[in-house]
């Protein structure tokens, strides 16, 4: 019997993997796809937790925040392409032009 | 029930904010008439627009407090003043922005069209009474930035500003919308209705009925998620390493706008969510002031050995969000008369930081000649001499920052001052008061480069393109710092209606 809290813990997990991918990663689009993971696990919440609740609400929410991400995709992609154009690499650490 | 009518003049000014994006959008792009009169269409006609999206905004300030769309968007005077103050601080962005943009071939009609977005975005934050409208409108406000700090496209620097601005900014996104789902499941059972809810004036009513013994892990664990991602936009230090770099390579008018609207829009949020937080304040009283202590101090420190004014500044703006969060601290901790005045205090003291920074980019932006950005402190020296007007502007900006006496910024300092002693915070104070003095130095560092030094090369003596736009901007920002500095009670006020949270 899967229950509520296994979509929890299973959303738990996919977000701490998305965290520590970001902090771990140096490829600009991977790190993007962590923070997309990031967001889908907090979708899955929403999805359980409204199913739990018997609400629409958390359904209606995983719209939103989709349109959300859809929307961060395609200005971030424009934007590592625009990077990639004048810096020939989207390696993160090799993107230091500002240190103090 | 409210007709859809009332719901839309609800949020009426951001609408009108909206709609005008698109005017110039099409506009800009279907008709060749204004198309090549661009330059002189596209800010005037989004002027225009934001002035009056703020006649309608100051025409509504004495009307009842209501709520729209079922809740999920409130229509208090707090809103009201904060959409003022984003106004203000988007108009004085645009008149910064024409020559300046003209100088670095980079006037088109998308900017202003960015610009109009991102303050509709930052409207709909100040309205919001529902996190996921809130989340809904931080995005817009952020991914309309993340174009606008990129916007400079042939610069390196300013599409890794772009770039970082974009992975910290989706990465504090994945941390607010988690932690909403967990305060959405974690909400259940704390309302009356028994339903899980993401509405802050239900989890409001719910916490002043039960108390802290009915926040369940889930909900704290997802408040303080939430936080780390509003804390991550507000560049609170230790979420702060972004801001230097973007506030650096972005375009200077563009740095301009986004550092003081988000900050305008992101503290109006987090003061209306801590004061539904009030009933619980026990439990995030004491992180909110280890974070207020840790910004100021970490700003200020960091910003003593920077060269570079521009990223002195972005440092400079971390340290007052922290002064800022020592107000919110004290609207949490303050009771009775001085919760408003601690709001109001707080208010003002964002104000005053939207004209000084407005002011000091403004000034960078006056001394950038064709091609060439005034930005490091070497291009400062002399100035005096070079160009006077700039010089004293600059002088009032920083004396104003560093919270010295007549300006704005001294007077918010004392306010905050006040409040948090009158709240019993007198540790707070304390810091407050020593990081103002650590910031003093760096301040005055760039008033003895422009006063006492002799300039470097003659490189950038040629005056600059005429730009009645950005002095007139300057001009005001001036004026304001010192009348506001001299009569700063006629600027609390003006800010009292702020007190009035609908939530509470």
């Amino acid at each position: 019997m899967i229950t509520t809290s296994h979509f929890l813990v299973l959303s738990a997990i996919l977000f701490t993997t998305g965290v520590v991918g970001v902090l771990v990663k140096r490829n600009p689009i991977v790190i993007f796809m962590c923070v997309e993971l990031m967001l889908n696990a907090a979708n899955l919440s929403f999805i359980a937790l409204g199913r739990h609740f018997g609400q629409v609400n958390g359904q209606m929410y995983v719209i939103f925040a989709l349109a959300v991400a859809a929307a961060e995709v395609s200005v971030g992609l424009g934007i590592i392409v625009a990077i990639f154009r004048a810096k020939e690499t989207i390696n993160v650490d090799e993107i230091n032009l500002m240190k103090s | 029930m409210v007709g859809m009518s009332d719901n839309l003049a609800a949020i009426l000014p951001a609408i009108i904010v909206m709609v005008t994006g698109f005017i110039v959008l099409l506009g800009d792009s279907c008709l060749p008439a204004w198309r090549n009169n661009g330059k002189a269409f596209n800010p005037a006609v989004t002027f225009v627009g934001i002035a009056v999206a703020l006649f309608f905004d100051m025409t509504r300030m004495g009307a009842k407090s209501a709520t729209a769309f079922s809740g999920a968007v409130v229509d208090d005077p707090f809103s009201r003043i904060s959409i003022l103050l984003l106004g203000v601080a988007a108009i004085l962005a645009v008149l910064l922005s024409t020559t300046y943009l003209e100088n670095k071939k980079l006037h088109h009609g998308e900017y202003y069209v960015l610009i109009l977005f991102s303050l509709f975005g930052a409207m709909l934050m100040a309205g919001s009474n529902d996190l996921i409208t809130l989340f809904v409108s931080i995005e817009t406000l952020s991914v309309a930035l993340y174009v606008l700090a990129g916007f400079a496209r042939t610069e390196e620097r300013s599409e890794e500003a772009a770039l970082k601005y974009f992975l910290l900014g989706a990465f504090a996104a994945g941390f607010l919308l988690y932690g909403i789902a967990l305060v959405y499941g974690g909400s259940y059972g704390l309302s009356h209705t028994g339903q899980a809810t993401t509405n802050l004036t239900e989890i409001g009513a719910g916490l002043a009925g039960s108390g802290l013994g009915g926040v369940t892990v889930m909900f704290g664990i997802g408040l303080a998620l939430m936080f780390v991602g509003f804390a991550f936009k507000a560049a609170l230090v230790p979420f702060h390493m972004w801001t230097p770099d973007v506030y650096q390579g972005s375009p200077t008018s563009v740095t301009a706008y986004m550092a003081a609207l988000t900050k305008i829009a992101i503290f109006t949020v987090i003061l209306r969510i801590l004061s539904v937080l009030t009933p619980i304040s026990s439990v995030w009283l004491m992180t909110a002031q280890l974070l207020a202590i840790l910004t100021m101090f970490g700003g200020n420190i960091l910003a003593v050995t920077q060269d570079n004014v521009k990223r002195m500044l972005a440092y400079s703006s971390i340290a007052h969000a922290g002064y800022i969060m020592a107000g919110v601290v004290a609207v949490g901790a303050a009771e009775g008369k001085f919760h408003d005045l601690a709001i109001s205090s707080t208010m003002f003291y964002l104000f005053a930081y939207t004209l000084m920074t407005i002011g000091s980019f403004g000034v960078l932006i006056w001394l950038s000649r064709r091609g060439r950005d005034c930005q490091t402190l070497g291009d400062l020296k002399g100035l005096v001499k070079r160009d006077p007007i700039g010089a004293y502007t600059m002088l009032v900006f920083m004396l104003s920052l560093g919270g010295i006496p007549p300006t704005m910024g001294f007077m918010g300092k004392l306010m905050i001052f006040n409040v948090l002693l009158s709240a019993g915070l007198t540790p707070l104070a304390l810091c407050l008061g020593f990081a103002s003095i650590i910031s003093v130095y760096y301040y005055l560092r760039v008033v003895w480069m422009m006063c006492f030094m002799e300039p470097d090369r003659e490189t950038i003596t040629e005056h600059a393109t005429e730009s009645g736009g950005t002095l007139f901007a300057i001009g005001v920002t001036v004026v304001l710092s010192l009348f506001f500095g001299l009569a700063p009670y006629l600027a609390q006020t003006l800010l009292a209606p702020a007190t009035s949270i609908l939530v509470r």
